[in-house]
């Protein structure tokens, strides 16, 4: 791993690119440590952060090498899901990674959308690897799902392979306040609904969005949100009768 | 033929029953409404304003008011929801032709020479004739739906899992076909949406599938979350790109005379036909639906016509085909849902997600176990363009005014709508962060050139692709020939790897791309 890193960045061409997938190929694993984080505090279950993050490390430095080995030799241990994700996931997109720094790009738009169709596709057939296959002509839980992923993965590459061979556009640029404060927005109201209620939520939400773009006038904003969490207020719990808490729950009581 | 009129006649008598209402406040007092004429009339108004403004979508509005519909009984939910689709094709129209501002991506052709009209000042008849064809149009593919309806359902009874499989290939391959854009990136879209379909507990053995013991993932993805996710919160964060300003320069004339002249009648009425023709076919087919259809009527009309150069600078036949054509395969759309139970693009995914709401079974057995829905919404349909017909041509200042909202304060408020939306859907508010991811997904999508369109329909039909696969296979034991052996089914599949091998070659690929290319001309 360290090698690929220590490559692109010593390469001058696609170093951006090959380094994007490279941390695509490490993003389940980050989630994942990132989201251990979270069991310090007593939130959710699952594996503290350090096991996570020996687990992770030792399935992709040693533990897939060794799976890989066993598997030419004929061993049938069953691997572990870590090194699964690494064997499956994490390893071919490296190697994309790694041959992105030798190719001539021609449509970055379709090469890098291809890619990220394919690391899609390896995710879920990693998902999936789990589930039960074919017994006799009956299908198992996981036949479906893995015959998709497989063509998503052929239909992704094909898609990079054109964004190789033909001329298109480059990379689309993307603007970052509109997502992120509709993001916000969107966080805000999914975390307030249910202990803060509707009158607040919405018009909190309606004021982190009105951010996402510099044209908004404040004074404007106010009012029409407030305009529109009354109107919100009485239509969707009274009017349509769906259940829905108004207020905040310290507030009532 | 008795049969028909008799259909027809039951439905009518759904729209227009008579209940008793009687509200709190008049104390025991009761009113006579008819519910159905009510949803019909909210659905054509709401629909009509969603095709007005632009950066709302149809889709994410019917996914919007799908928790709304809980309330309603199911003939009503549905009656609604049908008014939103078509109400829209009218709705686009007016702000097409008035500003220059296609409010739905149906009615991009219309704004080329409508507005070139309105310049001439003549967006009277512009208007008068994009809703006279509009309802003429709708007339047509009323009465088409309830003549083909019936004959399909019995093909479809007819049909077995290995024929409900390639039907739905067939139908995705249509879809692909008719997509804009790159074949390739079609397909791809279609297997990822099947494969988000795979998500949650499978069918059969009840395994937890890709769901990573989230609980709020084992009953799988919501449909309507997607949906406006991809189609709701990811055009709102694109347009915000481009500046929440849009260029609104609005045409502040006076509209004077909406009747139009003798000539425009006589110059658009074989338009109006090609357009409806044309429109009502493109709309069954699966894939189709009402964009592809003005496109390729606009074409049309550009080809055949005797002095083409009169285009683009205020043809009337280049308002009256397109306008036609959109509201026939809007309406057309339902008939596969009706009869074979097969949503043929986004919208009518959508209905299919109304229709389960409310626990009926998309399907040839609707038509026979519940004919008062399916001929209730059929009848719903004229009435609704009737009314479109008599609300949109006078209120069309009223329409016009409300352009002038900014979309720095409109998209706020798609947001909150959207998320109150999605969370009472199922009490869930992961589902409203589900739906912001999907959001970003959309963006993403967009900024790559992928079309959604082609991964919500995979979404939805993947469930059912993956059962009749299954049960196809078992039945066959195993043996995978059975899709070439049974000749329905074989016909199937070679009209479906008939057309891509048509789509692949380079000289249809050229004629495809050209029905496209005319919004940017």
């Amino acid at each position: 791993m360290a090698d690929t890193m220590g490559h692109s960045a010593t390469a001058t061409k696609h170093t951006s690119v090959a380094l994007g997938f490279c941390l695509l190929a490490l993003a389940p694993q980050i989630f994942e440590l990132i989201w251990s984080i979270g069991t310090i505090f007593g939130w959710g279950a699952g594996r503290g952060p350090a096991t996570v993050l020996v687990s992770h490390i030792t399935a992709l430095v040693a533990g897939a090498p060794a799976a890989l080995l066993g598997a030419i030799g004929g061993e049938t241990k069953k691997a572990s899901s870590d090194v699964l994700l690494a064997l499956i996931y994490s390893y071919p997109l490296f190697a994309v990674a790694i041959l992105t720094i030798f190719m001539t790009i021609r449509s970055a738009q379709d090469y890098v959308g291809g890619i990220v169709l394919m690391a899609l596709a390896l995710f879920a057939l990693w998902a999936s690897s789990d589930l039960q296959g074919m017994r006799g002509f009956s299908f198992g839980a996981g036949t479906a799902p893995r015959m998709f992923g497989g063509l998503l993965v052929a239909l992704g590459a094909g898609i990079a392979l054109t964004g190789l061979l033909t001329d298109g556009p480059g990379m689309a640029h993307y603007a970052w306040r509109g997502p992120l404060f509709v993001m916000v927005s969107i966080v805000f109201f999914a975390l307030a609904i249910r202990p803060l209620g509707v009158v607040v939520t919405a018009f909190t939400s309606f004021l982190i969005s009105a951010m996402g773009t510099h044209e908004t006038r404040w004074v404007e904003a106010v009012i029409v949100g407030a305009c529109l969490t009354l109107g919100c207020a009485l239509l969707f719990p009274y009017v349509l009768g769906l259940p829905m808490p108004m207020f905040p729950r310290f507030l009532v009581q | 033929m008795f049969d028909l009129f008799h259909n027809l006649g039951l439905g009518f008598g759904v729209v227009f029953q008579i209940s008793w209402w009687s509200p709190w406040w008049l104390y025991g007092a009761s009113l006579p409404i008819s519910i159905n004429i009510l949803m019909c009339l909210i659905g054509a108004l709401v629909g009509t304003l969603v095709g007005v403004l632009p950066g709302i979508g149809t889709v994410a509005t019917v996914a919007m008011l799908l928790p709304i519909t809980f309330g309603l009984p199911p003939v009503g939910a549905l009656i609604m929801l049908a008014g939103i689709y078509y109400g829209a094709q009218y709705g686009g129209s007016t702000t097409s032709i008035l500003v220059n501002i296609p409010g739905e991506a149906t009615s991009v052709v219309t704004a080329i020479d409508g507005h070139a009209m309105a310049k001439q000042g003549r967006a009277g008849p512009a208007l008068a004739i994009a809703a006279i064809g509009s309802f003429f149009a709708g007339c047509v593919a009323t009465v088409l739906i309830a003549v083909l309806g019936a004959p399909l359902t019995k093909l479809a009874l007819a049909f077995g899992p290995a024929e409900y499989f390639s039907l739905m290939v067939l139908g995705l391959i249509f879809a692909v076909v008719l997509a804009k854009g790159s074949v390739l990136k079609a397909i791809a879209m279609i297997v990822f949406g099947l494969l988000l379909s795979m998500v949650g507990s499978d069918i059969e053995t009840g395994a937890s599938r890709m769901a990573f013991n989230i609980p709020e993932l084992a009953d799988g993805l919501g449909f309507a979350t997607v949906a406006m996710g991809v189609f709701g919160f990811a055009e709102i964060i694109r347009n915000l790109d481009a500046g929440a300003e849009m260029n609104r320069d609005l045409v502040q004339q006076k509209i004077t005379g909406l009747m139009p002249t003798r000539k425009d009648l006589i110059d658009s009425a074989p338009a109006i036909l090609r357009g409806t023709v044309l429109g009502s076919i493109l709309g069954i087919l699966p894939g189709g639906g009402a964009v592809i259809a003005s496109f390729a009527s606009y074409t049309l009309e550009k080809k055949i016509a005797k002095n083409p150069s009169r285009f683009g600078r205020g043809a009337i036949e280049g308002v009256a085909a397109p306008e036609s054509a959109n509201n026939a395969a809007a309406q057309t759309s339902f008939i596969p849902l009706l009869t074979l139970g097969i949503p043929p693009n986004a919208v009518m995914a959508l209905m299919v997600g109304a229709m389960t709401i409310h626990g009926i079974v998309p399907g040839p057995q609707v038509m026979q176990k519940q004919p008062e829905l399916v001929w209730g919404m059929i009848a719903s349909m004229w009435i609704g363009n009737l009314m479109l017909i008599i609300i949109n041509l006078p209120l069309v200042g009223i329409w016009v005014r409300l352009l002038r909202v900014p979309y720095r304060l409109m998209f706020p408020s798609i947001v909150i709508f959207c998320a109150i939306g999605i969370y009472s859907v199922n009490n869930a508010p992961v589902d409203v962060i589900l739906a912001g991811v999907f959001g970003l997904v959309g963006y993403w999508l967009i900024k790559h050139d992928f079309e959604p369109a082609p991964l919500l329909l995979g979404m939805v039909l993947g469930p059912l692709m993956e059962e009749n696969l299954r049960r196809a296979l078992l039945i066959s034991r195993g043996d995978w020939t059975v899709f070439l052996t049974r000749p329905l089914s074989a016909v199937l599949l070679a009209i479906a790897a008939f057309l891509l091998v048509l789509t692949v070659l380079p000289f249809l690929r050229a004629k495809r791309d050209e029905v496209f290319t005319e919004s940017e001309s």
